[in-house]
């Protein structure tokens, strides 16, 4: 979805990243879903070194069934600093609040916003509320959740390329490392929710009450948007492509041409999955490696989700967020990034539906 | 607007109680075809389409705009802001053309209530769960609050919020997007039951489905469309807590302290001085009597000491704005579509295009969206001309 008049890889029209917060805990009983909001947004800020009077717009991504609120946010746009500001709430991933944000910033409607998502796994489970999400007459009567979409992605993976015991497990081990270095994962035991068959009950993702917050703006700083695309696949999981993932594909092509920029140019990936293969399986749809060879890429590509993604803490809609987050805050440390030279990153968010829509953006370091 | 944006095509289904004969994708298949067939736009020539839907536990089923309303192939996203989401859907459209990602958007919203076992069950569950839920509180209690605040602070009594309702009712009879529209008198409203004193059953909006689709154009391809201009879109959020709202320096409960900045803000992008001189028409977002009153008096058509005066003004029609010619939500209000509703009443009657409900002369109009307990509050003024 690139621009219509100019790409962004004219960097007069950009927003700007100026700080990001990520936690992830489980079933904290001092701090109410507000609480953790309002922590987080203001973590964010912080780290941007702003106070929330900086800000005048608010965009937010959250859900009301995994909120346990018929309107969500009612009560939580307030802790997100939304009071007397502007403030849209999108049901959607929260890479899409963050593109919408960054639209108004871009459209010169905002100086400075405040994008937030958030899932708390512990009080809204999301594969049960995921249920009523299911076509009522074919897919309800049969319990199918989202863990069915991402069971059924991989069976259709393994009859294409074999059972790859071998690669799952280093993949898994791999990821599960880089979570322990991650002073954003979740340290804490959480509950573990069945998987479905042949997703194994250690590739599915680490359920985390998960806040994230980003502050963007359109003074120029370090770390810029420089690339977004969207897409949206078929509706019903049996219509689609699910190794193709023609929306995640679609949508990063858009965010590249946008940006005026190949594959080959990104040297951070930060992929949304909601399982390990989900992952992997989508890192194969972006182009980062050949079909077949996904787990081998998580485990083995130092390009690919450093986050540990996954398994570093998981809830829906928070996810796409938390994957540019990361991206950014590795971007601008120069412990693990030299600085001088221009690098980019690109980042995934996939929405409900085992990802019917998709959202795809570049950020852009020098 | 530094980007000039129009409204080019509307849609609207019937509104009705309960769509029994229709699923979701058929009713927003109804609207979204009629808006680009107004809008002689091609679902190829849209960059992004936003679907708007409020509570899900409204409709019974989680996303339900992923199966009707997204399209393949084609940018999605959804925006729930619960009452206004049809506007704050409209404002994000915006955006995206402003800044350059389309040039244009359709912005759809539906509404499923009517599958609803218990709609106020729903609605009680959208307020603080530790200090109000177990108080029943619901929707129509927090606009009872109001109606009593408005009656001891400034004199309103039940006969106005009575007369009100039985204006909108008449003024709906022309409105053919109602399947069955409710034709009652004052007394019939005070007659009808208290569901919470003071409000009484037939001044309360109706349980009502149906959707309403948008398209806006990127002036570059407006060309010779029938075109309804974006002159000024303004949104803001208010804090949750109604207590907190009650003793504010910048004005109490009744006060739409949001909407009333809203409307400044947007009255200033499209150089408004004199709200009740330059604007032609009204359109609110008032599922009730008294949240009318309220709003006549945020969007500056009248000062607190001088409310009384002109809702009486507005009941006899003499207003002079034309006030809620569709009959308002309290004809209709299918909570994800009302706000866009409104927006789309006002640009068929800029549109020439109202049908018996068109009314003389209308080149200027402000249209309110408000969602959750009047948190979140939008102003939107359309034009004749270009601006």
């Amino acid at each position: 979805m690139g621009k219509d008049n100019q790409n962004n890889a004219d960097a007069t029209n950009s927003a700007y990243i100026y700080g990001a917060a990520v936690s992830a805990s489980w079933a904290d009983a001092s701090l109410s879903l507000t609480d953790l909001i309002f922590e987080g947004v203001t973590a964010a800020l912080k780290d941007a070194g702003m106070s929330i009077s900086a800000a005048d717009s608010i965009v937010l991504s959250a859900h009301d069934l995994i909120d346990g609120r018929s309107l969500s946010s009612m009560v939580t746009a307030p802790a997100a600093g939304a009071y007397l500001r502007d403030e849209i709430r999108l049901s959607e991933d929260g890479l899409a609040a963050m593109s919408l944000a960054a639209a108004r910033v871009e459209a010169g409607e905002s100086e400075v916003s405040v994008v937030a998502a958030w899932g708390r796994a512990s009080e809204g489970d999301f594969l049960a509320t995921s249920r009523v999400a299911m076509d009522p007459f074919t897919q309800q009567p049969l319990g199918m959740s989202e863990m069915d979409i991402s069971a059924f992605r991989l069976s259709r993976w393994m009859t294409k390329h074999g059972v790859a015991t071998p690669a799952r497990a280093a993949a898994l081990q791999a990821q599960k490392k880089r979570a322990k270095t991650n002073p954003n994962a979740l340290s804490a035991q959480s509950v573990a929710h069945p998987v479905s068959f042949p997703v194994h009950a250690d590739e599915g993702p680490k359920w985390a009450d998960v806040v994230v917050a980003v502050i963007i703006g359109k003074k120029p700083s370090g770390v810029r948007v420089t690339g977004v695309g969207h897409s949206t696949d078929m509706t019903q999981v049996g219509d689609r492509d699910l190794l193709a993932m023609p929306a995640l594909r679609d949508a990063a092509k858009s965010a590249l041409s946008d940006a005026d920029l190949d594959l080959k140019d990104i040297s951070i990936f930060e992929v949304d999955g909601m399982t390990l293969s989900d992952e992997a399986i989508a890192i194969e749809a972006l182009g980062l490696c050949s079909a077949g060879e996904g787990f081998k890429s998580v485990s083995q590509d130092s390009r690919i989700n450093l986050s540990g993604g996954s398994q570093a803490g998981w809830c829906y809609p928070a996810m796409g967020l938390v994957r540019l987050s990361e991206a950014y805050l590795r971007m601008r440390d120069k412990s693990k990034e030299p600085t001088g030279e221009r690098k980019f990153a690109l980042v995934t968010g996939q929405g409900a539906g085992g990802g019917q829509t998709s959202t795809a953006i570049i950020l852009e370091a020098k | 607007m530094k980007n000039p944006v129009a409204i080019v095509g509307v849609g609207q289904t019937k509104y009705r109680r309960k769509h029994s004969d229709k699923n979701t994708e058929e009713l927003v298949r109804d609207a979204a075809m009629a808006a680009l067939m107004d809008a002689d736009i091609g679902l190829d020539q849209i960059g992004l389409i936003i679907g708007g839907v409020a509570p899900d536990s409204l409709a019974g089923i989680s996303n339900i705009d992923m199966s009707s309303i997204a399209r393949p192939g084609i940018p999605y996203f959804r925006v729930n802001t619960g009452g206004a989401t049809g506007s704050s859907a409209l404002l994000a459209g915006l955006s995206w053309i402003a800044a350059g990602r389309a040039k244009a958007v359709l912005i759809v919203a539906v509404e499923r209530m009517g599958h609803a076992t218990s709609a106020p069950i729903v609605f009680n569950s959208i307020f603080d769960p530790i200090y109000e839920k177990d108080i029943s509180m619901s929707t129509i209690s927090m606009v009872a609050l109001r109606a009593t605040m408005l009656m001891q602070n400034y004199g309103f009594s039940q006969e106005h919020w009575a007369q009100l309702a039985a204006r909108n009712s008449a003024t709906s009879m022309k409105n053919e997007t109602l399947e069955n529209p409710r034709f009652f008198t004052a007394d019939q409203v005070k007659d009808s039951g208290v569901l919470a004193w003071p409000i009484h059953r037939l001044e309360a909006c109706p349980t009502s489905e149906g959707a309403c689709a948008v398209v806006l154009a990127h002036e570059s391809i407006v060309g010779d469309r029938n075109a309804a201009w974006i002159h000024a879109a303004r949104g803001l959020s208010d804090t949750y807590a109604i207590g907190d709202r009650f003793h504010r320096p910048e004005g109490s409960l009744v006060n739409l302290l949001t909407l009333d900045l809203s409307a400044k803000a947007a009255y200033k992008d499209a150089g408004i001085t004199d709200p009740l001189g330059q604007l032609d028409l009204v359109e609110m977002q008032a599922p009730f009597a008294s949240s009318e009153v309220m709003a006549y008096m945020a969007l500056g058509l009248c000062k607190p000491e001088d409310s009384i005066a002109f809702t009486e003004r507005a009941i006899e029609n003499r207003a002079s704005i034309a006030v809620q010619p569709s009959g308002g939500p309290q004809a209709a209000n299918p909570v994800s579509a009302t706000a866009l509703i409104r927006i789309t009443e006002a640009a068929l009657q800029i549109r020439g295009k109202a049908g018996e409900r068109q009314l003389d002369g209308i080149r200027r109009t402000i249209s309110t969206g408000q969602g959750g307990a009047t948190q979140f509050s939008t102003a939107v003024i359309l034009g004749a001309d270009k601006p």
